[in-house]
């Protein structure tokens, strides 16, 4: 098709590539610094984040475990003074089976 | 293993700016879209820089989504039912730094006017001097449609030719002559 071969040698010159328009480039480089300082600031937020959330569950695991740790140390000192307080009832009891014992004794001479 | 070719950014930017823009311009018809499409691709690029293999990768890559970018900013348009013709009309006729040729400019007036898939085989094929091979690979379209939208773009724009540049019609030609003797 000649004419269409024509036309299209018409097409191409008239389709050559506008020029960018000035400072395109610059403009880019801009964005693209503007985000990467961005992209740089947000991944400093999130560690920033990742470490508070850090110290927060140390904090609470610390706790959590300090309060188990002084309950059962509270636990165990409340065992001793029921046991201290059973002796002593026991020694006081033996003592009074001791002497209702020396009573009856004497009772039956 | 080491790949041998290190992109460098800037100088990609300085290779393809005007091949971007170009495109982005010729397809939406809007100056300052095709900047910001020109823009938000160089940034996407930049993105995906670890996946560019070689220059030509990065020429086939910017292509791609240069045309798919202004496809997505035309359907935006679209969307939001601006009368992008309008919008075109008055770009035309604001001021530019370059001005090409007057039947140059008529035809790329005219070629705004085209459906968008034979507008995109059409400035593939004559502003970046693609084969239909290639304008299928990076519109990821087949190649019996790019053949199709390309022979149906010509015949239209002929057409069109006919109709509104008759001032740069040669004097005793025949029709299908439309566009000789600017």
């Amino acid at each position: 098709m000649p004419e269409m071969d024509e036309f299209e040698s018409k097409l191409q010159p008239a389709f050559v590539r506008r020029p960018a328009p000035p400072g395109l480039k610059q403009r880019i480089l801009d964005q693209r610094n503007r985000r990467r300082s961005e992209q740089f600031h947000r991944r400093v937020v999130l560690w920033q984040r990742l470490a508070a959330v850090f110290v927060l569950a140390a904090a609470l695991g610390g706790g959590l475990t300090w309060r188990h740790v002084e309950e059962k140390r509270r636990g165990e000192a409340a065992r001793e003074e029921v046991m201290t307080a059973l002796r002593i009832t026991n020694h006081a009891l033996d003592q009074i089976q001791a002497r209702l014992a020396a009573r009856n004794r004497a009772d039956h001479e | 293993m080491a790949r041998e070719w290190q992109p460098d950014f800037e100088r990609l930017v300085d290779e393809h700016q005007s091949m971007v823009f170009s495109l982005a311009w010729r397809m939406t018809g809007d100056r300052g879209l095709a900047e910001e499409i020109a823009q938000d691709v160089f940034l996407e690029l930049d993105r995906h820089m670890h996946k560019v293999e070689s220059p030509e990768h990065a020429l086939f890559w910017l292509r791609r989504v240069a045309m798919s970018r202004s496809a997505d900013a035309l359907r935006r348009k679209r969307v939001r039912g601006v009368d992008l013709w309008v919008e075109i009309e008055e770009n035309h006729g604001a001021p530019i730094e370059e001005k090409p040729s007057p039947l140059g400019a008529r035809l790329e007036q005219l070629l705004t006017t085209l459906p968008e898939p034979q507008r995109a085989a059409l400035v593939l094929r004559y502003q970046e001097d693609l084969t239909p091979e290639e304008i299928a690979r990076t519109l990821e379209s087949p190649l019996a449609t790019v053949k199709s939208n390309l022979q149906r773009g010509l015949k239209l724009l002929r057409a069109k030719a006919e109709c509104n540049l008759k001032d740069y019609l040669r004097p005793g030609r025949g029709p299908e002559r439309v566009v000789g003797g600017a």
